[in-house]
């Protein structure tokens, strides 16, 4: 039996927007929406649902009179990114050995 | 990759390794460095010295001397607002770590530099350049095999350990001559090889 994944990773934008952030240590909006390719309108709700849970933290400044959103991967998001990641290699294990008997 | 779904409907768990890959990929290819600061560098200095070796080898009218000597003094500071702008904008849109070691590697570099200049003085009484110039060329040599195995570029950890070898070839030579060697290593070992990786993110 394997652990359930997290379901509020398990989501293709949030899941994508965790990927990008692992591998970073901030990232605006306009990289994001320009890597994930959904709407903004998408983008900032997920981001919104992740900055509730503490995944994320979310901070708001202006470039000029541009607003610019910085988003950084907080302790309790790497935590869960690499629970989801644990449990994501328990499946394909189960999946190889149910294929392989 | 297109993720066109506006409410993130569950998905499978294929899908989700597909996407922790694509994303990886993504954000590894666009904030992988162009090249740009090396071609900038590379070519920079290497007018810089080649200058500071041509006033000195050659016999030029005091006018020209005076307006390569302008030339020499504007270059760097030029290179650095550059450099500057340039980081700058890339902050805006990503920050990776691998930048954030790249500039704490070249920051403590120029610290180095000066601080050999200052223990130099303390113990010589004076500059003596044609120690100063191998021995600079040394700790740049670190730098630049430190960040080749850091952005894992070959051939920039090649050009780190040819700049080594010409700091040790250059402390045989006069000024002028280990002027030369130096405007010539960061030819060799920066614009080159940020050439080939400009050649390569932009096919």
């Amino acid at each position: 039996m394997f652990k359930d994944l997290d379901p509020l990773l398990h989501s293709q934008v949030r899941l994508a927007i965790m990927s990008i952030l692992i591998s970073v240590k901030s990232a605006d909006f306009s990289f994001l929406l320009e890597n994930i390719k959904t709407t903004k309108g998408n983008l900032s709700f997920q981001i919104s649902k992740l900055k509730e849970a503490k995944y994320i933290s979310v901070k708001k400044s202006f470039k000029g009179s541009y607003p610019l959103t910085t988003c950084q991967i907080t302790k309790k998001g790497i935590d869960a990114y690499e629970t989801y990641i644990l449990a994501l290699e328990d499946y394909f294990k189960e999946f190889r050995k149910g294929k392989g008997s | 990759m297109k993720i066109s779904d506006t409410h993130s409907p569950s998905f499978d768990e294929e899908q989700s390794l597909q996407v922790i890959k694509e994303m990886i990929q993504v954000s590894r290819q666009k904030l992988k460095s162009d090249g740009i600061l090396f071609i900038l560098w590379g070519w920079i200095m290497f007018i810089h010295y080649f200058i500071l070796y041509a006033v000195r080898a050659f016999l030029l009218t005091n006018r020209l001397t005076k307006n390569l000597n302008l030339l020499v003094s504007i270059l760097i500071p030029i290179g650095l607002g550059v450099t500057i702008y340039y980081l700058y904008k890339q902050h805006r849109r990503a920050q990776t770590y691998i930048g954030i070691s790249l500039r704490y590697i070249w920051f403590s570099m120029f610290v180095c530099l000066v601080l050999i200049n200052l223990i130099q003085y303390n113990v010589l009484h004076e500059i003596n350049f044609e120690l100063q110039h191998p021995i600079f060329m040394v700790v740049i040599a670190f730098a630049i095999t430190v960040t080749g195995a850091i952005i894992r570029y070959k051939l920039i950890i090649a050009g780190g350990i040819l700049f080594g070898i010409s700091a040790y070839i250059a402390s045989f030579l006069d000024l002028p001559g280990q002027l030369l060697i130096e405007a010539f290593a960061w030819l060799i070992t920066f614009a080159i090889p940020g050439q080939i990786l400009y050649a390569k993110r932009h096919s």
